[in-house]
């Protein structure tokens, strides 16, 4: 390919609308709090009925994130714990600025799909290290195999990213979208790829049977021993914002995106509909079990999606 | 006397005074003066630099009807620029309270003004013997660097001697091969035989090339050398070999064999039994299997100068697979990856120096909970790691989009999987080596630690600075990778100050990092405005599943730090290469006996008598 | 045109009337052998410009010319060899020497001997003069007063050198039988019927085992390493600088005025072949620094034969550069040796005291391997063009010169590595005494000159070798008489 054909546009920065693009700064995170809050809500609701309860009232969610900020003892162990929790926040915050959704791009043009991928992780690195600075081993563990799990998921991970950007000749966001809305969903183009993400996204959740690096009678719940009051409840939004992320991104690779919320809100709770639920009937993976697992099998599936692709 | 005269010449100088002049305690800051004069000189060079223009020095020597010429080109500055910055600040961390600690800062500061101006002359070379000659100088230059401190360093370094030689009789034989064959050393006349060489001393030749450079780039399988021998230099010459040393073989294979021509001959280069792979393919396979498993092996360390050494090797693999893709883009990202791995990894090294200096040890289960005692040491290797494991905000993260941009746009998706998994692997390591060292409990030894002098903490803070300016406006760095690109013969990549353009997918790091920086923001504000304020807990006030914590009870998570991943993958590094390297070692030695039994006979008649009837019946 | 005679007979009445100066006049009789050489020198210098002005020359004794009489052949090669031999002696006389009237005898001898060596035209003469060098060889390498080793040694170097004269007479009578004649010039001419046969070949290989012995080539050189453990150190170094240079520079003119044939060409590789993967594989196992050096010498030598087996002048060429070469650093190197005999291991730390001959070490170790832009280098580089021009088989040995590079290499830092450690707790240091360092550092001088002018060096060399590879002017000029007679 030549550079001459694959230069976009002879300007360098896109006309931007800045009063749009302040509005997208402020909406997009907003939104994918509140969708992350009707998600973890639908998560344990979904629980609740399995185990034939009627589970917490609507709001529980908000009731949960205000308690914990409204707690008396907050204990911190140093500028890097607090510093952790911010980086959480903030690096989420920033990924769903990146993530175009109906009606609203943000900055999708100037971040494509790999650098969303590689931004996800700064927030779980700040994490660790303000857990590294609790300086309690049990949170040091839970690091290690939620680091090991990280490893673990993100080979199938890459290879279903890999495969699509080939299949859509781009990683620009809202290119793939505008593609899926012609050609029809990713799922129907390389349903084995689709099937590998859905798995690795599930294990990126992490729900059982990949929750080894919370496992909270052996860790003492991991990276949350030492997380109480605010730096609990920033832990929960980040939750929140987790879920919300890995729907809107496997939807928007596979499910088509979506031109209206109408359209596009059932698509994100599906999927996570389908990882809350499997989550509630399995036990908990070790940590080399986790690996091993997801290693072979969405490794293999992805990789013949991939040779599908390729051929 | 132009330009590159001058930049020689004042090398020189700078060798001559360290000399004279290097047992004084303001050697440190001459050296810093010395680069940073030098560094001035090549950046008024950057206006010289087009894509065809060579500046010629007035070094000449006519031997043996070869006329030797030295000139640089875009891709010699590029690397050249990355030499003096490195050797800098290495000599501006040696110029304060460091130098107090060393047995011989004179010969220290020589080997490293001996190493630049070696560097300086290979990347100078113009044709097959200059570029030899350089590469004897380079080899031999760092040799004495890595063994002058004695001790583990010197065994070490001789292992390195034994594989620089093995490359430097490889080059040999290629040099020979092509001015037998061609009547020419010159690398024009080499370049426009490349199309049509036939395909076996087109073999010959890669093979040879590639065994020579690949030595001193530490790709595998001949990688065994680089980590003990970069580990244990001192201080701040180690980092100053591992920024750039091994990045010499890169700069000699990409001028011989990666231009755009050579890269197209590569590409019809068959394999003689496995015919479905072409050299080209081959080399980026290699290149990546070069990244993944040295990472791996340095996830393994429990030396936090092991670990970087062997991510070091690891890098080094990204670059070439970089290189080996061809295009403008992954070249961009391959050249990019070899100027912010030596910002980052500068930094690291000499952050890791640091705590050496303070706590007397690098072992990683010894060490642990200094984030409060060396707090400027751990930002600096906070951002080092950012930079190694190629997440934003950092340069790491730029060059490393730009060489998995280039691996999409050619449609080798396997090699993307590749170059993530070694990230993935990176982003283990570095996380278990700042942790051990900086986070988790206090050790009680270590109560006393205080920070790094300033003489120490400014170079390898202004390092990592440097590196996250590079990565919120790659802009920067990537004018002078152009030069570098346009000299290779590829097109310059066009990019503006916040990234580039493109039409598979834009990358713009201002709005990035600023996005992000405005999420973290706001993720302040909530901490701040809400919830109660925090108060400061001692370490010892943790969840101790009921027990209490006391300055006795070793509190810290640190030996075997990954046992899950070790378990599945522990028993895949069955230390082959090394095994092979054993059984060659073993056998030249009993090979030698046998030759020295053979020579010591009491009737040594007996031999002429053989050797008679020998030669009669050959003759007759 | 005297000269050719002085330089074989100065040395010679210079070594028979020492004794008689010594009894009378003590004094006189310290300076006579130097004086002597010093002659010889001024004449050789004078002989050198008469040969690049005028071209070589040959000189008829006694009257009678050639064919049936002696013929001294002055040509750029002889000369230079001859120049290499006095400088060389000289430069090994620097420094105190024991003064030992035997010994003084025997060098000159040598000298005189292998002055006449280089210089003879026919056979016999060749003969009677390498006897003569050969002798002196054995008297001397046994002069180590008290050491029984010594003694033995040289034994075991009389009987091999002794049976390998015989080999040569052998030969020599069987090239009689053939032709009819003992002169070169006349051989050269008749060699191409009646010498390339078998018969003619196998005297090739005779006389090529006997002179082997000296040159050091495989399996013949088994004496090589324990000689030069056990003579005096100025002694090896000239065996192993000089003496085997010109053993090999004979063999180099049989092969090209007789014997310009492809066998004789492939024998001579095969030995050297042979004799580098031994010589450089010993001296990766010797465990003392003497032995090292002479095992080391033995795959050079073997280098310099195989340079010797290419045909046409670049294989000359390269031969007599990386001859020239080794005859320098080589006798450096020993030098070294006076106070570092013994184990390797006993030099440990070594270098703290003894800088400079540490550094030394390191720059004649740095020329031997061969690293730009040290002189031997470039004699390697000559080296392998001529290899690899030549193709075929000379490719192979090529490919195995260069592994023996990075063998020279390991051994060669194993020391010097060993040197710069620290000094175990309870040993002396061996400091190298100033007496032996006046040569090193003469030696060291003189590579770093010819380091600034290798390129009229090389065009030298050239010119050499074009003079020598022709065989027809040598026929030209030794015999114009008889050749229109016939």
């Amino acid at each position: 390919m030549d550079t001459g054909e694959l230069l976009a546009k002879p300007d360098i920065l896109p006309t931007l609308n800045l009063s749009e693009l302040a509005l997208d700064m402020v909406l997009m995170p907003l939104v994918a709090f509140i969708v992350g809050l009707a998600l973890v809500l639908m998560m344990r609701k979904v629980r609740a009925s399995i185990e034939r309860r009627v589970g917490p009232p609507l709001l529980q969610p908000i009731y949960d994130i205000v308690k914990l900020y409204s707690k008396k003892t907050q204990i911190s162990h140093g500028y890097m714990h607090d510093i952790a929790v911010m980086m959480l926040l903030g690096g989420y915050i920033a990924a769903e600025i990146f993530i175009p959704v109906p009606g609203m791009d943000g900055l999708a043009s100037h971040a494509d799909l790999l650098t969303l991928m590689y931004l996800l992780m700064v927030p779980m690195l700040g994490m660790a290290l303000g857990v590294g600075q609790t300086a309690n081993p049990n949170g040091s563990i839970g690091i290690s195999r939620a680091l090991s799990a990280m490893l673990a998921y993100d080979v199938p991970f890459v290879i279903v990213v890999a495969g699509a950007a080939l299949v859509y000749g781009t990683t620009n966001l809202s290119e793939i979208v505008s593609l899926q809305q012609q050609q029809g969903w990713g799922l129907v183009q390389m349903p084995l790829l689709a099937i590998a993400g859905l798995l690795a996204m599930h294990a990126m959740m992490g729900k059982e049977p990949f929750e080894i690096y919370v496992a909270p009678a052996e860790i003492a719940t991991g990276p949350m021993v030492e997380m109480s009051g605010k730096y609990m409840g920033a832990l929960f939004v980040m939750q929140c914002f987790q879920l919300y992320t890995i729907g809107v991104l496997y939807t928007t690779l596979f499910l088509g995106g979506g031109t209206q919320w109408l359209t596009f809100l059932p698509k994100v709770f599906a999927v996570v509909l389908f990882s809350v639920s499997i989550t509630n009937v399995f036990g908990r993976y070790r940590t080399e079990d986790a690996i091993r697992w997801l290693w072979k099998w969405p490794t293999i599936i992805a990789l013949l999606g991939l040779a599908f692709v390729v051929a | 006397m132009n330009l590159l005269d001058l930049l020689l010449l004042l090398s020189l100088l700078t060798v001559v005074l360290m000399y004279f002049y290097g047992h004084r305690r303001e050697a440190g800051w001459l050296g810093v003066a010395a680069y940073a004069i030098q560094l001035l000189v090549l950046i008024k060079l950057y206006s010289y630099m087009q894509s065809d223009r060579i500046i010629v020095a007035h070094l000449s020597f006519s031997v043996m009807e070869h006329i030797l010429i030295w000139g640089m080109t875009g891709l010699g500055w590029f690397f050249a620029v990355i030499s003096l910055g490195a050797a800098l600040f290495a000599s501006w961390y040696t110029a304060g309270e460091w130098q107090d600690t060393q047995k011989n800062m004179r010969l220290q500061h020589i080997v490293l003004s001996l190493n630049v101006f070696a560097m300086l002359i290979l990347l100078c070379s113009q044709d097959f013997i200059t570029l030899f000659i350089g590469w004897e100088l380079v080899s031999w230059a760092s040799f004495f660097m890595m063994t002058h401190s004695g001790g583990k360093a010197a065994k070490a370094a001789y292992r390195y001697l034994i594989y620089a030689m093995s490359g430097a009789v490889a080059l040999f034989a290629a040099l020979v091969l092509i001015m037998v064959k061609l009547g020419s050393t010159s690398f024009s006349v080499f370049w426009a035989a490349l199309p049509t060489l036939p395909d076996s001393f087109l073999w010959l030749l890669v093979v040879l090339f590639f065994i020579g450079f690949s030595i001193k780039m530490a790709i595998l399988p001949f990688h065994l050398w680089q980590a003990d021998a970069y580990a244990e230099t001192p201080g701040a010459n180690a980092s100053f070999l591992s920024a750039i040393s091994a990045r010499m073989g890169l700069f000699a294979l990409a001028l011989v064999l990666l231009q755009p021509v050579g890269i197209e001959r590569l590409q019809h280069l068959m394999m003689p039994l496995f015919t479905f792979v072409d050299a080209r393919t081959l080399l980026a396979w290699i290149a990546a299997l070069t990244a993944i498993i040295p990472t791996y092996i340095a996830l393994q360390q429990s030396d936090a100068r092991l670990l970087l050494a062997w991510h070091g090797i690891g890098q080094g693999g990204l670059m070439l697979l970089g290189i080996t893709v061809g295009t403008p883009l992954g070249v961009a990202g391959g050249l990019l990856h070899a100027f912010n791995y030596a910002t980052y990894q500068g930094a690291l090294f000499l952050a890791v120096t640091a705590v050496l200096h303070r706590t007397g040890t690098t072992d990683l289960d010894r060490l642990g909970g200094l984030i409060t005692r060396m707090p400027w040491s751990y930002v600096v290797l906070l951002l080092g790691i950012i930079g190694l494991a190629g997440l934003p905000p950092m340069n790491g993260f730029v060059s490393k989009w730009l060489i998995y941009k280039s691996l999409l746009d050619q449609g080798m998706p396997l090699l993307l999987v590749a170059a993530s998994i070694s990230t993935l692997g990176t982003i283990l390591s570095v996380y278990k080596l700042i942790h051990n060292i900086f986070l988790g409990q206090l050790r009680k030894a270590h109560y006393e630690v205080k920070e790094a002098p300033w003489s120490m903490v400014l170079p390898m803070l202004i390092l990592a600075v440097i590196g996250f300016i590079t990565g919120l406006m790659p802009g920067l760095a990537l004018s002078l990778v152009d030069k570098a690109q346009m000299a290779l013969g590829y097109d310059a990549l066009p990019h503006h100050l916040g990234g580039l353009e493109w039409k598979t997918g834009s990358l713009n790091m201002l709005w990035v990092v600023g996005i992000l920086i405005y999420g973290i923001a706001i993720g302040a504000v909530v901490f701040y405005l809400f919830g109660g304020r925090s108060h400061k807990t001692h370490q010892w006030d943790n969840y101790a599943g009921g027990h209490f914590l006391s300055a006795e009870v070793p509190y810290h998570y640190s030996h075997n730090f990954y046992p899950g991943v070790m378990r599945v993958i522990g028993g895949w590094f069955r230390h082959q290469t090394l095994n092979v390297e054993m059984g060659i070692r073993h056998f030249v030695q009993w090979s030698a006996e046998l030759c020295c039994r053979l020579s010591q006979v009491a009737h040594p008649t007996l031999y002429m008598l053989m050797l008679a009837v020998a030669a009669l019946a050959f003759v007759g | 045109m005297m000269g050719p005679i002085l330089l074989i007979i100065l040395p010679f009445l210079g070594a028979f009337l020492l004794p008689i100066i010594y009894r009378h006049y003590n004094q006189a009789g310290y300076w006579a052998a130097p004086v002597v050489l010093v002659i010889s020198l001024v004449i050789c210098i004078g002989l050198w410009h008469g040969v690049n002005i005028v071209g070589p020359q040959s000189l008829v004794m006694g009257g009678v010319s050639a064919p049936l009489g002696i013929v001294f052949y002055v040509d750029a090669l002889s000369i230079l060899f001859v120049l290499v031999l006095l400088v060389g002696s000289l430069i090994l006389w620097l420094g105190a020497w024991h003064r030992r009237i035997k010994e003084e005898m025997l060098l000159l001898l040598m000298v005189g001997g292998g002055s006449g060596l280089v210089l003879s035209g026919d056979l016999f003469n060749i003969y009677v003069f390498f006897e003569i060098v050969a002798v002196a060889s054995y008297g001397l390498s046994a002069s180590r007063r008290g050491d029984p080793c010594g003694y033995a040694a040289s034994l075991r170097f009389l009987l091999l050198g002794s049976l390998g004269s015989a080999f040569i007479l052998l030969g020599i009578a069987i090239i009689y039988a053939l032709t009819g004649t003992l002169n070169l010039s006349h051989l050269a001419m008749l060699a191409p019927q009646a010498l390339h046969g078998m018969a003619g070949l196998s005297a090739f290989a005779l006389m090529l085992i006997g002179f082997a012995v000296k040159a050091e080539l495989f399996p013949v050189n088994t004496w090589v390493a324990e000689v030069y453990a056990h003579a005096p150190v100025r002694i090896s170094a000239l065996l192993a600088g000089i003496v085997s240079k010109l053993a090999i520079i004979v063999v180099l003119r049989l092969l090209l005025l007789l014997y310009a044939h492809e066998q004789a060409y492939m024998l001579l590789l095969c030995i050297g072949v042979a004799g580098l993967i031994t010589g450089e594989l010993a001296a990766f196992y010797a465990k003392d620094l003497r032995r090292m050096l002479a095992y080391s010498s033995i795959g050079q030598l073997s280098v310099i034969a195989i340079a010797f087996s290419i045909p046409g002048t670049l294989g000359v060429v390269s031969g007599l550069a990386l001859a020239l070469h080794h005859a320098l650093v080589k006798t450096g190197l020993f030098m070294l040796t006076e106070k570092w005999k013994g184990s390797i291991s006993s030099l440990q730390g070594m270098a703290h005291s003894a800088k400079w001959p540490s550094v030394l070490l390191i720059i004649f170790a740095l020329s031997l391997i061969g690293v730009p832009p040290l002189p031997g280098f470039w004699a390697k580089f000559l080296l392998f063009k001529a290899g690899f021009s030549a193709g075929g088989g000379y490719s192979y040995a090529m490919l195995l010169i260069l592994l023996s590079i990075i063998i020279e290499a390991a051994y060669f830092f194993r020391v010097i590595h060993l040197l710069y450690q620290t000094p175990a707790a309870s040993s002396t240091p061996l400091i190298p005494r100033n007496k032996e360092l006046q040569p090193m550092l003469v030696i060291s001088g003189l590579l770093l000159l010819v380091m600034l002018t290798i390129d009229p060096i090389y065009h030298h060399l050239s010119k050499i070798a074009t003079q020598v590879v022709d065989v027809q002017a040598y026929i030209d000029h030794t015999l114009p008489a008889w050749k229109s007679t016939h």
